[in-house]
């Protein structure tokens, strides 16, 4: 799976980027949260067989979120949500779900090891990666769908196995598969790639940048002061 | 270059988590512009060696730019910058600074031969990459930078993936899509105008897309 540090700093942007007026330390966290939940599947493959990027890593689950928070707050009269939590409450549940699905699942979609998308109903693992470019020579060129017909699943993508055949080994259970197997070595992975080392920053520099320390300094009373300066 | 659609996608993901009350199709202009001009080095290729990914693409401007801004619109009595673009656009400018700085200079450190990170002051580029993480047998691992010590001597070398400089290094791009000498020697040339060369690009491209579609079906606060 993606490194779970770079969900969280995905995570981190999206809440900067949605939340708006609801923006402050504690949405910010239920956003991180959630897109750190997804991963938790890896925990549940010490019991079942193949769960990891796959029980949690779906699109079924965000399809049922959504679902529920669009009939909890648009459909019914009386909306538990809103009247528990206001309108705030609505847009941090809305922008947890972006963080849940975009920040959460869809980077692992992105690379190897791949995500079972439509587990349980399939299980076969789907990997999107290739390229896109328009040539002078050779038209647009692009690799990411796949038509031919050698992949198991049904969807047009590469795929690196089913939960059967292809294990996705992390830190919680290094060789992917139910048992604790506590001999083996054990990788808690931070930082993939370059790439993955530069959205991270970006992100501990935006909430910096939004939260603003160095000017909340020297102002008085500064938790109520920052709800203020932040959710303008 | 990473492709500059890829640029795009992840400097309106960083725009929309800035530019707070300032976010509306103008600010982000200016930020998608500011994106964009960077690349214009390519065109300094042909009468100057390795120039993409250097005139455009190093700290040392940004850096300059910041100092310029904070030394104008603080320091000095009356602002030209203020006078100019009021306050919404001294605002602006530095979340235009902010995205030049890390999704596009940055970005592009982290792909092919990097960027000429201190240019003009030190001719060199660098490239980032590596990874991080802990292993329960090794501990904390990181191979950004890579430290050498010299068994013999003692002496350290420091490796930050030093890649050559403006005379070894050539980036290809539309302009010049292959080594100028491979080039004057081609019968066909083929441009290649990438739009995301890996599954992440593609990602960020759309997260980008989600962002600002997602600001425009946002509804506004109550007010109270």
């Amino acid at each position: 799976m993606a490194p779970t540090l770079l969900n969280a700093a995905l995570g981190a942007l999206l809440a900067a980027a949605l939340l708006g007026p609801a923006f402050d330390r504690r949405s910010v966290a239920v956003v991180v949260a959630a897109a750190l939940l997804p991963n938790l599947d890896a925990v549940a493959s010490l019991a079942i067989a193949g769960a990891t990027n796959a029980l949690a890593h779906n699109v079924w689950v965000p399809i049922a979120l959504a679902g529920l928070l669009y009939w909890d707050t648009a459909l019914r009269d009386r909306s538990v949500l809103r009247e528990r939590y206001g309108w705030r409450g609505v847009r941090i549940g809305w922008v947890a779900l972006a963080g849940f699905a975009l920040a959460g699942i869809a980077p692992d979609l992105f690379a190897e090891p791949g995500v079972s998308l439509l587990y349980p109903v399939e299980n076969v693992y789907y990997v999107v990666d290739g390229l896109l470019l328009f040539s002078t020579q050779d038209g647009v060129v692009q690799t990411f769908v796949s038509t031919t017909a050698d992949a198991p699943g049904v969807l047009p993508f590469e795929s690196p196995g089913t939960t059967e055949t292809h294990a996705v080994p992390t830190w919680v259970n290094p060789d992917g598969r139910p048992g604790l197997a506590l001999g083996s070595e054990r990788r808690l992975v931070l930082v993939d790639a370059g790439w993955q080392a530069v959205v991270v920053a970006s992100a501990v520099a935006s909430l910096a940048v939004r939260f603003r320390p160095w000017t909340r300094a020297g102002t008085e009373a500064a938790p109520e002061g920052s709800v203020k300066e932040t959710s303008r | 270059m990473v492709s500059t659609i890829v640029h795009a996608g992840f400097a309106l993901v960083l725009a929309a988590g800035l530019l707070r009350g300032d976010y509306d199709r103008r600010a982000l202009a200016v930020v998608l512009a500011v994106v964009l001009l960077p690349e214009a080095d390519s065109f300094l290729g042909p009468v100057m060696s390795g120039a993409h990914r250097t005139v455009g693409h190093n700290f040392t401007f940004p850096a300059a730019a910041a100092f310029l801004i904070y030394y104008d619109t603080r320091m000095r009595g009356q602002s030209l910058l203020r006078e100019r673009v009021t306050e919404r656009g001294v605002r602006i400018a530095w979340v235009a600074l902010f995205v030049h700085v890390f999704a596009h200079v940055s970005l592009d450190w982290a792909h092919l031969d990097g960027v000429n990170v201190l240019w003009p002051l030190h001719d060199s580029f660098f490239r980032l990459e590596g990874e991080l993480f802990w292993s329960s047998v090794d501990g904390l691992v990181q191979t950004f930078v890579d430290v050498d010590l010299d068994p013999e001597t003692g002496s350290r070398r420091v490796d930050a993936g030093s890649t050559g400089t403006t005379q070894s290094v050539h980036v290809n791009n539309p302009v010049e899509p292959d080594d100028p000498e491979a080039l004057a020697e081609a019968e066909t040339i083929d441009r290649r105008f990438p739009v995301a060369g890996r599954g992440w690009r593609l990602y960020l491209v759309g997260l980008g897309l989600f962002t600002v579609i997602a600001r425009r079906l946002q509804n506004d606060p109550p007010a109270e």
